[in-house]
């Protein structure tokens, strides 16, 4: 019997191209180097004193430039070696250095990073398995306070012992085992909510985690003698950098930027950690299991698909990201207050996945780093220039985040529901059937962009859900996301 | 290829026995009481008018209900209580009345997923990649291939599910059900909008799986000449009750199937003369 | 013969049987250790309690009306309907301020006030369903109008707080109600006042008027039937459509009233005032089973009860409670506790009934 290789494609890496272009290699090349020039010398040169209250957003501006290096590293056709190489530069040469210079920067990676972390966890659990949980956030909380309270005074405080307290909580080294204990443990919560909760229905589901994302919050503002309340956990320990200490004398950095410095290399390892889990994960069994259970419940099972084990798994390696995430967020923020955890950042995590394509890794990274830039640096930079133009102080865009969030995702569902860079899975499923026409409403809606398909699959109606012998709109199964 | 006979199958050896099988949706009883004893390795129907209950007795064999009363045997092994997927494990397969693809994925990935139950390398195995891993995902590519050429579809692996022509569609379910490995396999209106040559090449198929894969099949079919011609054996519901069962002969010339079909005081009409 | 409309009943599982037991087995320890040793303050306490709770539940229980019409004929959660209650109570703000100073009856300024609230909330309602959701009715992926529902609950929020801080420069906005509405009456042990009664009131006009339209009249009907099966309805000749327009006008309206009683009752409001309301009347739509008219009133009057229930009894109890009671603890719960009781006891209903109190449990045909 022939063994021949199916040729099974996989959505998420960029397919097999040709040959890579000498001009698209080149012009990464001169890219690269001039969006970092641009955003060193913006940095370090004076000029930004010149510019008054234009400087926040110039630095934005540059900022955001120097970043899309990295997009196009990835979808331009130049020669791999190149690309990973200019990656490599970007985000372990000039960043660091840009963020040492202004760390403002080096803080704003390192939300990237983690945030970006968060949304690739939340990516398994609604971009695979299509399981709608709004209170992702339970479990970076999860993470956090773990080793807020192990690595702090709090710890002391709890145990009624001065000496903890003193010395911060446990040595700070125990960082590396918390970074374990936050994977565990938040899967550890992951299934216990996932029993209870992921026999139910897609909209039930929402709002059971939505509630349960609530309930961490409240207990942490609470539950004071553990948590510290409302005023939240000070005095975080970050890991001791002693070992490579000389590094940082080296490099004349101060304690505390060579700790971030550590800290965000922590994060891109952690990243690419959990990109490789993703993509191990979803081109197995039990990420098709995933994918199965979140195209057709009822065939996933038919087919031995075991739906509430599949899910749990999904609910918990997504939470076990998110863990590890918080507990790296306390070491770099060191203090956190109950209020980083909120229904808000739930949807913001939510919005990153949906804004880059829902079971899309580069697209989460890309929505992570366009919704974490928006929102913490790129409004409060056009307020600060906006407000010496006299723009009254009911328009600042700074205090309307909400606003452009909604407005993200209202035009992103109505325009690109399948995100920035979908799959190509999630792009043919989002334009599979053909738009008849329907004047009142009744068969399925007047859609102009041509999403037609019976609305909702598992709903109350005694309608048979029609096997569709339509002819799908042929859109190219050699369709690439990657590709140019 | 073995003929079919119209002999009732009593000595063979059962595969799976249901036994007084009964469902009630609130007021109305959709499955009253069913029997049917399916000998291996044969292909048996189950006919009978639209809303006679088919449907929801394949439902309950697969598990998606649990039935109010009775009991399902497959090779001895009690099946009522079971999870669908449990019953999948056990070795029951199915296909659905109306296409139930991943439409999304591409024919291969069916498969895969067809493969599910019988795949060995788990969660930690698929994260480190270990070598039961890459074993087990080798062996179900060759399940898969195997199995697409089998149903006539070995060149399309690639492709979109959803993309595939309509008759397509229906073989690559089949194939999917035949991946899980089962003993059985139930096929709910397998030729449902098919033209007479596509039937055809079905019946010939559900044959093979028979003759070549030596599982058994169960049909529900509307289409009589090709019950007629493919079954060993046919019962026949009509509101929920068995009315009928025997060889395609004597089903055919039974005057309550008749009247079932075509109400009472029709002649015996076009199905006496179907050959 | 056409299969029953009733939906299949199940013999009663083990787990339910479990979760009654467990029940009663709670109650009995609760009315042991708590109820009799705190009688007397319990006594005090509980009508206030009762009728406060009934207050804010009517309250929810008309916001949870619509977000569960809305389910009922698209499937869809509107979360932007927290932003309609929201702008109702802005609008009812306005209503009042705008009258504050004319010598026209009270009665008739809370009239003019509902009447706009409930004009411009369905009006918005309508559009914020023709916008954001028609052209997503076909998407075959469900997340795609939840989706668009958070975005459009986001952006109203922002948008509603920008009128206000332009119009009158101001955040928070408190009611200026007539001196009428803020009489004192004794009712029984028990002293509300007068708005609370106008409250109650209008809940019930409101909640009358809506059985009569859903059930009594032909629009009624269409909604139904457009509820049950949009198809078939559209067959009968039914316009989908308009009746989707329709239903989204009569929850904006809802919307609104709930606004315009919520700001009488609480006295500030703000453009983020419908956040938490929202989440709670949704929580009791579900609780009493989504789509279901009954059930939203139902679940509505519980969780208001509930609440008051957990924010003011609990931790009066525990504190009059002996230091060696079990149940001393109950003294630590703070208020702030009852805003996610809601969620516990919803969480554990539908563990135990997955469609919710008074839901139908739903079978897909295969």
């Amino acid at each position: 019997m022939t063994a021949a290789k199916p040729p099974l494609s996989s959505p998420l890496r960029p397919p097999p191209r040709g040959s890579s272009t000498p001009q698209a290699t080149i012009l990464l090349i001169v890219y690269a180097l001039v969006t970092s020039g641009l955003l060193l010398w913006v940095v370090s040169s004076g000029i930004l004193d010149n510019l008054g209250n234009f400087r926040s957003l110039t630095i934005s501006l540059s900022f955001a430039a120097f970043l899309t290096t990295l997009f196009f590293a990835y979808r331009w056709n130049a020669h791999p070696v190149v690309k990973i190489l200019v990656a490599a530069v970007v985000l372990l040469v000039v960043l660091p250095i840009a963020g040492v210079a202004n760390s403002s920067l080096l803080g704003l990676g390192l939300q990237i990073g983690i945030f970006a972390a968060l949304a690739l966890g939340l990516n398994i659990v609604v971009g695979l398995a299509g399981l709608l949980d709004l209170g992702y956030v339970a479990f970076f909380a999860t993470g956090a306070y773990i080793w807020a309270i192990y690595g702090s005074p709090q710890l002391g405080k709890i145990l009624g012992n001065p000496a903890l307290e003193a010395s911060k909580g446990l040595p700070g080294g125990y960082f590396w085992l918390f970074l374990f204990l936050g994977i565990a443990v938040a899967a550890l919560v992951g299934v216990l909510i996932g029993l209870p909760v992921l026999r139910l229905r897609g909209d039930y589901l929402a709002i059971v985690t939505l509630g349960l994302g609530e309930v961490i919050r409240v207990l942490a503002n609470n539950l004071t003698p553990l948590t510290n309340g409302p005023i939240g956990i000070v005095d975080i320990q970050r890991p001791p950098t002693g070992l490579i200490d000389g590094i940082r004398s080296g490099f004349n950095l101060s304690t505390s930027q060579f700790g971030l410095l550590f800290l965000y290399v922590v994060v891109l390892v952690v990243i690419g950690v959990i990109i490789v889990v993703n993509i191990r994960l979803e081109n197995s069994r039990i990420g098709r299991a995933w994918i199965a259970i979140r195209e057709d419940e009822i065939a996933a099972q038919a087919m031995g698909v075991p739906l509430v084990r599949s899910k749990i798994i999904a609910f918990a390696t997504g939470a076990s990201f998110a863990g590890v995430m918080g507990v790296i967020y306390s070491a770099v923020q060191t203090s956190i207050t109950p209020e980083s955890f909120t229904f808000f950042a739930s949807i913001g995590v939510l919005s990153m996945v949906i804004l880059g394509g829902m079971g899309s890794i580069p697209g989460v990274i890309l929505g992570a780093a366009v919704v974490t830039l928006l929102n913490l640096d790129f409004l409060a930079a056009l307020s600060e220039a906006l407000s010496s133009l006299g723009l009254p102080n009911e328009l600042d865009p700074a205090k309307y985040q909400r606003f452009f969030f909604g407005l993200i995702l209202l035009l992103m569902m109505i325009f690109r529901p399948e995100g920035l860079m979908p799959t190509t899975r999630r792009k043919l499923e989002l334009h599979l059937d053909d738009a008849p026409n329907d004047p009142d409403g009744s068969a399925s809606g007047d859609h102009g962009s041509g999403d037609i398909g019976t609305f909702g699959k598992s709903e109350p109606s005694s309608l048979e859900t029609t096997g569709r012998i339509s002819n799908p709109v042929p859109s190219s199964t050699q369709n690439r996301s990657g590709g140019n | 290829m073995a003929p079919i006979t119209s002999a009732k199958p009593t000595t063979t050896k059962l595969v799976l026995e249901v036994s007084a099988l009964r469902k009630t949706f609130g007021g109305l009883v959709a499955v009253n009481d069913v029997t049917l004893e399916v000998p291996r390795s044969s292909i048996v129907s189950v006919i009978g008018p639209n809303g006679a209950g088919k449907t929801t007795f394949f439902n309950m064999i697969t598990g998606i209900y649990s039935p109010d009363g009775g009991s399902i045997n497959l090779d001895g092994k009690n099946l009522v209580g079971m999870r669908p997927d449990q019953v999948t494990h056990e070795g029951i397969a199915r296909t659905f009345q109306n296409i139930r693809l991943f439409r999304a994925m591409t024919v291969g990935e069916n498969l895969l997923v067809g493969r599910h139950a019988r795949l060995k390398a788990g969660y930690w195995d698929a994260l480190l990649h270990t070598k039961k891993f890459h074993k087990d995902e080798a062996e179900g590519r060759e399940a898969a291939q195997i199995l697409l050429e089998f149903v006539g579809l070995g060149r399309k692996s690639g492709e979109l599910a959803g993309n595939l022509p309509y008759g397509d569609q229906r073989r690559l379910e089949i194939a999917r059900a035949l991946a899980t490995n089962p003993k059985v396999v139930l096929l709910d209106e397998p030729t449902a909008g098919m033209n007479p040559n596509e039937t055809e090449a079905a019946k010939a198929l559900i044959r093979r799986i028979r003759d070549e894969l030596g599982v058994t099949v169960v049909l529900i079919e509307h289409d009589m000449r090709l019950v007629m011609t493919l079954s060993e054996y046919i019962t026949v519901l009509d509101y929920g009750t068995k009315i009928a069962e025997g060889s395609p002969k004597e089903v055919r010339n039974n005057p309550r199937v008749i009247e079932a079909y075509l109400g009472r005081g029709a002649a015996a009409g076009e199905y006496g003369k179907e050959g | 013969m056409t299969q029953a409309a009733a939906p299949p009943k199940k013999p009663i599982s083990p787990r339910s049987i479990v979760g009654w037991v467990v029940l009663a087995l709670i109650l009995v320890f609760f009315t042991v250790f708590a109820v009799i040793p705190a009688w007397d303050i319990l006594a005090a306490v509980m009508p206030t309690v009762i009728v406060q709770g009934l207050i804010l539940g009517f309250v929810i229980a008309i916001i949870a009306l619509g977000y569960t019409m809305v389910y009922g004929v698209l499937q869809l959660i509107n979360f932007a309907h927290s932003e309609v209650f929201a702008t109702g109570a802005v609008v009812g703000f306005e209503a009042f301020t705008i009258l504050q100073n004319s010598p026209i009856n009270a009665y008739l300024k809370l009239f003019i006030a509902l009447l706009s609230a409930m004009t411009v909330c369905g009006l918005l309602n309508m559009l914020i369903e023709r916008v954001a959701y028609r052209p997503l009715r076909g998407a075959s992926n469900k997340l795609v109008p939840l989706i668009s529902a958070i975005g459009v609950s986001f952006l109203l929020q922002d948008l509603l707080r920008l009128f206000e801080e332009v119009n009158r420069k101001l955040f928070n906005l408190s009611y200026n109600l007539p001196p009428e509405f803020t009489q004192s009456v004794t009712v029984g042990s028990v002293s509300v006042q007068s708005k609370e009664i106008m409250l109650v009131v209008v809940a019930i006009v409101m909640l009358i008027a809506l059985n009569y339209l859903v059930n009594f009249t032909k629009l009624g009907k269409a909604i139904r039937a457009v509820a049950q099966d949009r198809q078939t309805a559209g067959l009968m000749g039914i316009n989908a459509n308009q009746m989707i327009q329709l239903t989204f006008l009569i929850g904006g309206a809802l919307g609104g009233v709930a606004g315009v009683l919520y700001g009488m009752q609480y006295g500030t409001v703000n453009a983020y005032v419908g956040i938490l309301p929202g989440i709670k009347s949704f929580t009791a739509a579900v609780l009493g089973g989504i789509g279901s008219i009954p059930g939203a009133v139902l679940g509505g009057l519980v969780l208001g009860l509930l609440e008051q229930f957990i924010g003011s009894v609990l931790s009066l109890v525990g504190s009059v409670l002996p230091a060696d009671n079990p149940l001393k603890f109950l003294e630590a719960i703070k208020a702030e506790y009852k805003d996610i009781g809601a969620f516990i006891v919803l969480i554990i209903i539908l563990i135990f009934k997955p469609a919710g109190l008074l839901g139908r449990a739903t079978t897909e045909k295969v």
